[in-house]
């Protein structure tokens, strides 16, 4: 079997794909769900409001999924992509990656659209992993290492 | 270096040194393991028991953390629990639909192609852009991919939300699970549209979730594992 310090939280590059995929449509959809629903009610007339939130999460919430999930999937596709070509794991792979899905996403809407969605999504990741990267270094400004208290020199006090 | 380059350089440093120094100003053709350890790198000489000179592992994950429900190994991917299982088959479902209704799609667009046109002037036929053709093309494909990749993705979350819930509540894992959980995420799917319409789709999703066991056992078969009743 495999070595007990490895870290398996994560699964290995290719098959996390569907991994994220399935993920993130899960996420949207479940999401979508609690979303249209109250929306769905609402939006809706006295008498037919459960009804309406019922038509309304047929209607929109596995359209919310599979908008995710494309998200999450091509991401995740374009993160091991990269990684397998640069060969190192940065924040630069998730912003990378994020410019890639938005242009990928936007390849209809012509030239200038692309690139601008693949500027806002590139930024997005980029805002996302500088605060991870804040949140962790103010987490291990939290647990840092304390030096010893110096013994008093002029005796304990006890003896005074 | 200082443990990869095996039997021709011994532990005399007064040669290993000007060794070194004639190598770090060769040009740097390519960086990986074996250049920088030496041409004879043996990985599985660095720690017998580490395993480094197997191949790529897939998914190796640790026993402890697997899922614990007699029987719910489905011979494929290991699985951590209801988590890993949702998202696989909903991830795999949801691919599989995306490319089916995809290649429908661009059957259907192929179908209907737009026609070229009879110009009232010249009297012949105005030939059709090619722009317009892939618009057409790729708007059939867009309309029939994600729907079809919708609908099989909430069909694959319905049935492994109930599927696990099965395997918690019975503390096991069978056959009988898959296909009772096909047929009520069947069933709950249609469940606005009518008796008729819920028989039909639980019937689909039941024979799904039974192809869904063969294709496991089939599977395990090749693997030489086995499986609960």
């Amino acid at each position: 079997m495999s070595t007990p310090e490895a870290d398996h939280s994560r699964d290995p590059c290719p098959i996390v794909i569907l991994n994220d995929f399935g993920g993130a449509f899960a996420m949207g959809a479940i999401g979508g769900c609690v979303w249209h629903g109250i929306k769905g009610f609402r939006n809706s007339p006295y008498g037919e409001r459960g009804s309406g939130a019922i038509n309304a999460i047929k209607a929109r919430a596995p359209v919310v999924g599979g908008n995710f999930g494309v998200w999450g999937g091509l991401f995740s596709f374009y993160d091991c992509a990269i990684k397998s070509v640069r060969r190192r794991e940065d924040a630069w792979n998730a912003i990378l990656a994020g410019f890639m899905v938005g242009g990928s996403l936007a390849v209809r809407g012509g030239r200038k659209h692309m690139f601008n969605s693949a500027v806002t999504c590139a930024c997005v990741l980029g805002v996302f992993e500088g605060v991870g990267m804040l949140f962790s270094r103010y987490m291990a400004w939290a647990n840092k290492p304390v030096a010893m208290p110096i013994p008093d020199q002029q005796g304990s006090p006890l003896a005074a | 270096m200082w443990f990869g380059n095996g039997d021709n350089n011994t532990a005399q440093s007064g040669e290993t040194l000007p060794k070194q120094q004639q190598q770090d100003e060769e040009p740097k053709k390519s960086e990986d393991i074996s250049s920088i350890l030496g041409s004879d790198f043996d990985p599985s000489k660095l720690h017998p028991l580490a395993g480094l000179d197997k191949e790529i592992e897939y998914l190796d994950l640790d026993d402890e953390k697997l899922n614990t429900i007699q029987g719910s190994s489905n011979g494929i991917l290991p699985s951590r629990g209801w988590g890993d299982d949702m998202c696989y088959g909903t991830g795999a479902v949801y691919v599989l639909g995306l490319g089916f209704g995809g290649l429908q799609g661009l059957n259907e667009g192929f179908k209907h192609l737009p026609q070229p046109k009879l110009d009232p002037v010249t009297n012949s036929l105005r030939p059709v852009p090619f722009k317009l053709k892939l618009n057409t093309v790729l708007n059939q494909v867009t309309k029939f991919g994600p729907h079809a990749g919708n609908t099989a993705g909430v069909m694959a979350i319905m049935y492994n939300i109930i599927d696990s819930s099965l395997d918690n509540i019975r503390g096991q894992h069978d056959d009988w699970n898959s296909l009772a959980s096909g047929w009520i995420s069947g069933a709950l799917y249609k469940s606005t549209s009518g008796l008729k319409a819920i028989g039909i789709s639980s019937t689909v999703m039941t024979i799904a979730a039974a192809s869904w066991c063969g294709f496991k056992r089939l599977v395990a078969g090749n693997n030489g594992s086995s499986f609960g009743a």
